[in-house]
């Protein structure tokens, strides 16, 4: 199996998110490697994903999970050599696989040769590459993203005796992009990646590359320039690699990114994903329907990426006061599970292991508009440990099967980066991809018969959207459509059987064919179609004239 | 078959849309055309304001004019397209209204009815009822009835308002002492346009099978209430301020007034009479917020009219009066008609006895009894006249000291009752 050239392969993607370091240990050091990884592509193919996207892997001293880059050229060497990388690039290109690579522009580690030479003297040729001033006073205003760490924007510097700027965590000076050759350096690390085959970067923190003096620093024209030349330079030299913009604000905001089609592919559509928990916890459709009715039209060649749960906590960002104060009643009453203005859990364990609404909310993630992105280990059930600090609770290891270290690593457990998950519930003797492989029945088997059908239908990834909004508000039905394929989803959020009519008036005539059994149903006429759902059941049926 | 259903499919293919709730407010819209689409904003105002998590429906009763219920029902199929955006008001779920339609005006019964129902189906925790004719209905005050239903498991939830001194002397000098006497509950607005209630009794009430009664069909809220003490159910009543109608109601005619509350009240203490006869004492009733408040503002009552009517229609109707009334009661009476307008006054102990005759004589049914209820109409005056009088300067903690005494004198007098109840079943006997 090779890559198809399509240019626009990041809208019928199927993204499985990973950590190099949490998925495969090949040397028993305790660190999952690119070596492990490659060996576990099989699983992945098999699953039906079609791109992985990895989270940091460069050098770096760790201070921020790997995003405090110290050399942006390399692989750190706890993951393995940049040749390992190239071979496991290989490798999923022959199974059809494409690879993200995360690109932290904003700022490097304080570890960076770059950022050891501009402090080093103030007549360094690197100095004007970060951001200096003789006072702690400029840019006032500018919000503090990490609030309970830092008490300023500005760090001071005892080497050269002056302040830099810094955005997140004063060890990550930020990058002065008013300085030309800071842009063009910038474009040669991306080039060495495009080079080696990468097939696009998630762009971190990419609203705050340029300051300006009396604003919030924050998604400046200058900016969007900066990468509106990325994307130009990348479409000429590198066709087909796509840009994806970190931005968790809201869809009419992140709208800019797109520009007309000439700066971002693709984007995060972060306040769908906590509406989609809250409305299978309502039972109602409203907070779905609500926030897509906000969300702006995108060029076409645009597209949202959408997902359930990532290495992050789920953030409560973009809701209201209301609706966080909701989300942390319903799924994180333990304030262990609380983080930052968000819950730092699993999909699973937030379904009490509710295997109906696990495959409801993959159901949804699947079948709504936008690129779907699977957090490795979510495929089967992971559960999380909410002791371990910071998000770490939802990076443990892989768990492959119940051997020790759940597979993952023959290192001593001790010597794991992290302890694998072992309780009774969601331990990797009672959850493991090995076992649900073989059981027919298994979270496993049912993820990849979703992408299957997902994977055999182009509406789901470029389709337009109508909602039915039938009276019955438990349940969401939409349809999707894209040239000759129309599809009919219908979901029941709540944990009783409902009925429910559909006005399908407009496709009077049409087949409903259930896409998982490919049955049919009675054909649609001119009454209200009626269809019963058992609890958390969703339908997807394939529309057709015949 | 069908004719024996009496919710209307087209009203359970609403309700099935809806599912189970949290909260249901109803309410009539017939007569309030005028008034209906503020009061449906209202409602939905407080249910997003205070009960954002909970899930809540209106039911709207309507019947007879189109016009009305447009508001509400417009677009049965589609419930998401009424929903009403407030700024600044954020609400989790999708809020419903649903709307009864009768093809003529419904009565309260038959409002209350179809309220139940839904409440029932929809298993609804905790409902109210409030009126569109209310023209300062309030989303505080909708919360208030909805409140201690839901959060703090009371049954029924009656409303106190702010009085004009002069304002609500019915249920001052007859409904709240007798029904607090009798069935040992001090609710003071046994009838109102606006009430909560849990969702158990509105289960309790609707599998009664009353719903056919004139006297239920008119004002069946008072026999909620007295279901609920029967039922030993939790009772409260929660203070909504001050109350205005934006539609004149049934209040200028006394007689049907007094047929629609005291005949109610009469037509309980007929059906519940293993309660009240074992009733020993009254009960305070837990109240939120203030307990009373008057105003003392000036009243454009025509006292000399008053208590002309009061002399001309005791007079006329002599007759019925005397086969109402216990010999001695009656000599009372007629020698206090006689007493000049200046001297006159109505004696609560006679006021009292005056009232137990009544209510006994509708138990043995000596007349007709809508025209039993509608012969106290001029007593009534009476009563009135002398309370003006007697409170024409009183400050609201003296009326408030003398409602007191009255409600002890129809304790007191309460075995006089009894006596008379069961005296008469023996005669029968």
């Amino acid at each position: 199996m090779t890559l198809q050239r399509d240019n626009l392969w990041y809208k019928d993607a199927v993204i499985y998110q990973l950590h190099v370091r949490t998925f495969s240990d090949s040397n028993a050091d305790g660190i999952g490697d690119f070596a492990g990884l490659t060996q576990r592509l099989d699983y992945l193919q098999e699953l039906g994903i079609t791109a992985i996207w990895l989270l940091p892997f460069y050098p770096s001293p760790l201070r921020d999970d790997g995003y405090d880059i110290a050399d942006y050229t390399s692989v750190h060497a706890s993951y393995g050599s940049l040749e390992d990388f190239k071979t496991f690039l290989a490798a999923a290109h022959s199974r059809g696989i494409r690879i993200i690579i995360e690109m932290v522009l904003n700022h490097t580690s304080d570890q960076h040769p770059w950022f050891k030479e501009a402090r080093s003297s103030r007549e360094n040729l690197k100095r004007d590459w970060y951001v200096w001033s003789e006072t702690d006073t400029r840019y006032q205003g500018v919000p503090i993203v990490f609030v309970d760490t830092e008490t300023s924007n500005w760090a001071w510097d005892p080497i050269s005796k002056s302040y830099y700027w810094h955005r997140f965590f004063s060890h990550q000076p930020d990058l002065n992009f008013d300085n030309p050759a800071v842009f063009e350096a910038v474009w040669d690390v991306m080039k060495f990646w495009l080079n080696l085959g990468v097939d696009g970067f998630r762009l971190d923190a990419v609203a705050y590359l340029v300051e300006r003096e009396g604003t919030l620093c924050e998604s400046l024209p200058e900016t969007h320039a900066i990468i509106r030349e990325l994307r130009k330079r990348l479409d000429l030299a590198y066709p087909g690699t796509m840009l994806l913009a970190e931005a968790n604000q809201w869809p009419a905001d992140v709208r800019a990114y797109f520009g007309d089609g000439d700066e971002f592919h693709a984007a995060f559509h972060f306040p769908l994903m906590p509406r989609m928990f809250m409305a299978v916890k309502l039972e109602d459709r409203k907070p779905i329907i609500e926030i897509l009715e906000q969300t702006p039209e995108i060029p076409g060649s645009c597209q949202w990426f959408i997902f359930l749960r990532n290495h992050d906590e789920l953030t409560l960002e973009m809701v209201t006061d209301v609706e966080r104060d909701y989300m942390y009643d319903e799924y994180a009453m333990d304030k262990t599970m609380r983080i930052n203005r968000g819950i730092r859990r699993r999909l699973a364990p937030m379904m009490n292991n509710d295997r109906r609404r696990i495959e409801l909310l993959n159901g949804l993630l699947m079948s709504m508009p936008g690129t779907p992105i699977v957090y490795y280990g979510d495929e089967i059930g992971m559960g999380d440990n909410i002791y371990l600090g910071d998000r770490n609770g939802v990076r443990t290891p892989m768990q492959w099967n119940s051997a020790l270290n759940a597979g993952f690593s023959l290192a001593d457990p001790e010597r794991l980066y992290a302890p694998v998950i072992s309780n009774a519930v969601y331990g990797y003797q009672a959850v493991n991809a090995d076992s649900q492989k073989r059981s027919e029945h298994s979270l496993l088997r049912w993820m990849q018969s979703l992408l299957q059908v997902r994977n055999a239908f182009q509406v789901f990834s470029r389709g337009t959207i109508q909602f039915l909004n039938p009276s019955n508000h438990r349940v969401l039905a939409y349809m999707r459509q894209f040239g000759e394929e129309t599809v009919l989803v219908v979901n029941n959020l709540s944990s009783s059987a409902q009925a429910v009519e559909l006005d399908v008036q407009r496709y009077k005539g049409f087949i409903p064919i259930e896409m998982f059994g490919r049955n049919l149903f009675p054909r649609f006429g001119n009454l209200p179609y009626l269809l019963t759902l058992g609890p958390y059941q969703f339908y997807w049926f394939q529309l057709r004239r015949i | 078959m069908a004719e024996d259903v009496f919710l209307a499919d087209d009203l359970l293919r609403q309700l099935m849309s809806v599912g189970e709730v949290d909260l249901l407010v109803g309410m009539s819209s017939h007569n309030a055309a005028n008034t209906v689409s503020q009061a449906v904003r209202t409602i939905e105002e407080s249910l997003q304001r205070n009960f954002v998590r909970q899930r809540v429906v209106i039911v709207n009763v309507g019947g007879g004019h189109q016009d009305e219920d447009s508001v509400v029902a417009k677009g049965h199929g589609n419930l998401v397209e009424k929903d009403v955006r407030l700024p600044g008001i954020t609400s989790l779920r999708t809020s419903h209204r649903v709307t009864a339609n009768f093809s003529g005006p419904p009565s309260p019964g038959i409002a209350l009815h179809t309220i139940l129902a839904a409440a029932d189906l929809l298993r609804a925790r905790a409902c109210a009822v409030v009126s569109p004719a209310t023209s300062n209905l309030t989303s505080d005050s909708i919360a208030n009835l909805l409140r201690p239903a839901y959060l703090e498991k009371f049954d029924f939830v009656a409303p106190l308002y702010t009085r004009n001194k002069y304002q609500g002397l019915l249920a001052r000098n007859l409904l709240y002492p007798m029904s607090r006497a009798l069935f040992g509950c001090g609710i003071r607005e046994l009838f109102s346009d606006e009430w909560g209630f849990s969702g158990r009794l509105a289960a309790l009430c609707l599998n009664q099978d009353v719903w056919h009664e004139e006297a239920i069909r008119a004002r069946p809220e008072a026999w909620m209430a007295i279901s609920a003490i029967s039922s030993d159910f939790r009772c409260c009543q929660t203070f909504l301020g001050e109350k205005s109608q934006a539609v004149k109601g049934p209040g200028t005619d006394i007689v049907e007034v007094l047929r629609q509350t005291v005949g109610t009240l009469f037509w309980c203490l007929e059906t519940q009479q293993s309660l009240w006869l074992d009733c020993q004492r009254s009960q305070p009733v837990p109240t939120f917020g203030t307990a009373h408040e008057l105003t003392s503002e000036q009243t454009d009552l025509d006292r000399h009219r008053i208590f002309e009517m009061f002399r001309s229609g005791v007079t006329e109707l002599e007759p019925i009066l005397s086969s109402i009334l216990d010999p001695e009661t009656h000599s009372e009476i007629r020698s206090i008609v006689s007493i000049e307008e200046e001297k006159f006054r109505f004696k609560s102990d006679i006021w009292v006895r005056t009232l137990y005759d009544f209510a006994a004589s509708y138990h043995h049914a000596v007349i007709n009894r809508d025209h039993l209820v509608q012969a106290l109409a001029p007593l009534y005056r009476g009563m009135t006249y002398s309370f003006l009088v007697e409170h024409a300067d009183s400050s609201p903690a003296e009326m408030e000291a003398a409602s007191e005494m009255l409600c002890v004198e129809f304790e007191l007098q309460k075995p006089y009752l009894m006596e008379r109840w069961k005296a008469k079943v023996e005669v029968k006997s």
